[in-house]
């Protein structure tokens, strides 16, 4: 697929057919045009649905796609390498250790990194970017709740002091919302960093066409429901980045992606349905990436008899876990893309593993469900209703996933009332714990075991009216505060296998993504740690 | 006259106003908590900071208090802040407008440089080839859902023959105009890049036929029949009977009268045109106020929503008052009446 000279058709046919520019405009045309074909080669483009991008300043809240974006032109103090979500590595902080007295970390940051506006980034920036996040206060300052204080020990050193000194600080700080900012550009620019930021902070439309970091490109421009374009950071302290610029353009729908993957127009369609992927598979022009994500689809089930009798009794919860036929779901739905695991964390972190799903987790074992059935007090079964949004995921919808879940309960005498609605809807019951079950996504923020269990015995516990054992809450927080890597492991495997015991959150599947890909682009680095693709890493074939 | 124009502003403004009541209500009814929507799932858990949103929001007030301060904020020409983008809903209908605007009024252009001709073609030459070919273009036209046509086109015209551009409003190659008008064509024309002009106007073709197809049918049938009845009139045995030209009896007399009902249409074909692009932005990629709606309705995004009614009703409801207006020219009766 040479795309130049089908560009050139297009345009030359296009004119005749429109009747506009006429022989002397084509002519005048070209040599503009050559320029552009030449900047092509040099450009990355990635045709993404970033419906869902609203901001582009790290500190507010950045749902699923933003963080790709700030990723590109930020850095974090740690940075995690894609496919490996247990080791961290040395991102602007070269270094990490407990503060002398075990009350903190001290980091000390990398020498000579200059930010793409030319100032020198130093500990002062570092503490003006963290509180920033803490004080504006949107969804990533809960996450830094247990820090007490950023405090700069010296130009290259900051010490991040905590309230409770076991808990896990370093992962969080990975995440792309922990950007380090110029902090000089940001308050010239109408930022603030103290705790009356959250009403004095103006710095956000700027930032939304502008970046200030010290990440392999810049944000030079964001039009909202079509592109965000990226130039590259001639002062990353990285080496030269392997692209001039980089577009991410917006596609709706994915039929229209996948055109434009096919004309060369895009360079990676990230959208794809499995049935489109597959006809990609013999097109020599183009390959599949794929990638396990850390996302996961469950189920929540009640443990309040009001909502439901039967799925307050634990066996009858087990039942539904050991009826649905999991690798169906799998292999029929997801054509394949996706892995299982245990339970509530997801597979790839420390103490999950598929091995562990086949030793521990639920499995589709019928004689079983039925045996629990009868133990549970409902031998014929029961009825319940299970809520979910109206909308597609991973290549399939809840809807289709409803159904197929009533398939398989149904065999063993359980009828599935299905419920679906619109999401606002769909989390305000489930938020408000006024729902009998739900089918619905989880995606991680930043990459800490400890952010998926606590969850489990703590706000979602609440949505389900469960209140978990003191023993299990103590496990979670053994395994949260452990530091020897070998011991949280075995602590995380317990818990797993009490969470499968108490059966109310049952998890179906982790999506893989899988991202088609132009031949012209020979490395594409996904990662599942939040911020799907490190950009900076993407190369273009020789 | 005068009267005849103060009472239909009146009632265009009160109307206006009503729809914005009774979508409010509507948007408030819903079980949704469009707060939940906004905040991620470990700060909708902290009761804290949902009160504080609420209240930032205005959403903890009564229902008739909250609509009083969108009157309120609407006297002082404020729309209130997105829950959503976290912008001014003024900012964001600036931003997505001119992508609409563009589109549709391309497509309304389409529609009735084609539909007019043509429609008086098959009424004159009834039963003629031209007759059934215009036929054959309108049924299509009217009775192939958008999202069908927008593949069909997209596949056969971007996929394989390559001749026309893919979704957007520009090459993902290429950099938008410098916003004056926020129209692409406008712009680029101003910033005198004739290049940049001719791929924005390659990538209007396929969403504007798209999107102007069923009304192009509409038009074309509305024309035909009144043609038909027009050219059975006295008048025009008259105009035939003085010896006229056929042309002359066609465009002179026949076509002024038999574009009434045609002009009625046009207007509400306009405001549909504005107001209904959701499918083809959505197949094309194109960031217009159709797709921003869309979105705003799916989170329950009570200002958005309230900032679109309004602009969709005043479309609406301006273009009706341009077509009564339009009727006092064309048919000074409609002032006696």
């Amino acid at each position: 697929m040479n795309r130049d000279s089908i560009h050139s058709i297009t345009r030359r046919d296009l004119m005749r057919l429109l009747g506009i520019g006429g022989g002397a405009a084509i002519g005048a045309g070209l040599p503009g045009f050559e320029a552009l074909a030449q900047s092509r080669k040099d450009t990355l483009v990635i045709g993404m649905d970033i419906r869902d991008t609203n901001n582009l300043d790290p500190v507010r809240d950045l749902h699923y796609t933003p963080p790709m974006t700030v990723h590109a032109c930020y850095d974090t103090l740690l940075t995690m390498d894609p496919g490996d979500y247990i080791t961290l590595k040395p991102a602007l902080a070269t270094k990490w250790e407990r503060t002398p007295d075990g009350k903190g970390w001290r980091f000390t940051l990398r020498d000579n990194v200059k930010f793409v506006t030319g100032n020198k980034m130093t500990a002062q920036d570092v503490k003006y970017s963290l509180d920033r996040v803490n004080y504006i206060g949107y969804q990533a300052a809960q996450y830094l709740t247990n820090v007490a204080e950023f405090k700069v020990v010296d130009e290259k050193t900051i010490d991040v002091m905590l309230k409770n000194p076991i808990e896990p600080i370093l992962t969080i700080l990975a995440a792309p919302s922990f950007s380090i900012t110029d902090s000089k550009v940001v308050a010239e620019k109408g930022g603030d960093a103290t705790p009356q930021s959250k009403d004095k902070d103006k710095a956000t439309e700027w930032l939304n066409q502008n970046s200030v970091g010290t990440g392999p490109y810049k944000l030079v421009g964001w039009e909202r429901g079509a592109q965000i374009q990226l130039v590259a950071n001639p002062t990353y302290w990285g080496g030269k980045p392997p692209y001039q610029r980089v577009v991410i353009r917006h596609f709706e729908d994915s039929a229209a992606q996948l055109l434009s993957l096919r004309r060369g127009d895009i360079d990676a369609a990230f959208n794809l349905l499995p049935e489109q992927l597959t006809t990609l598979k013999d097109d020599k022009d183009l390959w599949i990436k794929e990638h396990d994500s850390l996302d996961f689809i469950y189920i929540a089930l009640t443990h309040n008899p009001e909502f439901n009798k039967a799925l307050a009794v634990k066996e009858a919860r087990q039942a539904v876990a050991y009826a649905i036929d999991y690798d169906g779901i799998i292999k029929n739905l997801l054509g394949g893309a996706g892995i299982r695991p245990p339970n509530f964390i997801p597979a790839g972190l420390l103490g999950a593993t598929e091995q562990l799903t086949k030793e521990i987790g639920f499995r589709e074992d019928l004689d079983r469900a039925k045996k629990l059935l009868a133990q549970a007090g409902f031998p014929d079964g029961f009825e319940f209703e299970i809520i979910y949004g109206n909308g597609a995921i991973a290549g399939t919808t809840y809807h289709v996933l409803g159904q197929k879940l009533q398939a398989d309960l149904g065999r063993v005498g359980i009828k599935l009332k299905l419920n679906p609605m619109p999401q606002v809807n769909l989390r305000t019951l489930y938020n408000g714990g006024k729902m009998s079950a739900t089918l619905v996504y989880w995606n991680p923020p930043a990459v800490e075991n400890a952010l998926w269990s606590w969850a489990t015995v703590q706000r979602v516990a609440k949505r389900l009216h469960w209140t978990p054992p003191a023993d299990l809450v103590k496990l979670v927080d053994d395994a949260a505060t452990e530091t020897d890597p070998k011991k949280a492991e075995a602590l995380y495997i317990e818990y797993q296998k009490r969470m499968v015991d108490v059966a109310n959150l049952i998890v179906l599947f982790q999506p893989r993504y899988q991202v088609g890909v132009c031949k012209t682009i020979k490395d594409l680095p996904l990662t599942a740690a939040g911020w799907q693709l490190e950009v900076g890493g993407v190369k273009p074939s020789a | 006259m005068l009267r005849y124009l103060t009472s239909r502003t009146l009632a265009t403004i009160v109307m206006a106003l009503l729809s914005t009541l009774i979508v409010f209500l509507i948007a408030s009814l819903v079980p949704g908590d469009p707060v939940l929507a906004q905040l991620g799932d470990l700060a909708a858990s902290n009761p804290e900071i949902v009160k504080a949103y609420r209240a930032k929001w205005g959403l903890d007030l009564p229902l008739y208090e909250q609509y009083w301060i969108f009157l309120k904020n609407l006297a002082n020409g404020d729309l209130g802040i997105s829950i959503s983008t976290q912008r001014p809903v003024l900012a964001d209908i600036r931003q997505f407008a001119p992508a609409t605007v563009e589109l549709g009024t391309i497509a309304f252009i389409l529609s009735m440089a084609i539909g007019i001709p043509l429609g008086v073609a098959a009424a004159v030459g009834r039963d003629s080839w031209i007759d059934h070919w215009a036929r054959f273009v309108s049924l299509i036209g009217v009775s192939s859902p958008v999202f069908w046509l927008a593949f069909i086109m997209l596949t056969i015209f971007y996929g394989w023959l390559q001749i026309m551009p893919g979704p957007g409003r520009i090459d993902p190659i290429e950099l938008p105009p410098p916003t004056v008008t926020g129209s692409f064509l406008v712009d680029s024309a101003l910033a005198g890049k004739w290049e940049l002009l001719h791929t924005v106007a390659a990538h209007l073709v396929l969403p504007s036929i798209v999107l102007c197809a069923a009304t192009l049918g509409l038009i074309t049938r509305t024309t035909r029949a009144s043609m038909l009845e027009t050219l059975g009139q006295d008048y025009v045995r008259v105009a035939r009977a003085k010896g006229l030209r056929e042309r002359a009896v066609i465009v002179a007399h026949a076509l002024p009268n038999a574009l009434i009902p045609v002009v009625t249409l046009a207007g509400l074909a306009y405001a549909n045109l504005l107001t209904g692009t959701v499918m083809t932005e959505t197949i094309f990629s194109w960031p217009g106020l159709g797709l921003y709606t869309f979105r705003a309705a799916l989170a329950l995004d009570i200002p958005s929503i309230m900032g679109m009614t309004l602009v969709f009703a005043v479309v609406y409801l301006l273009i009706n008052w341009l077509v009564d207006m339009s009727y006092a020219v064309l048919d000074p009766r409609v002032l006696k009446r």
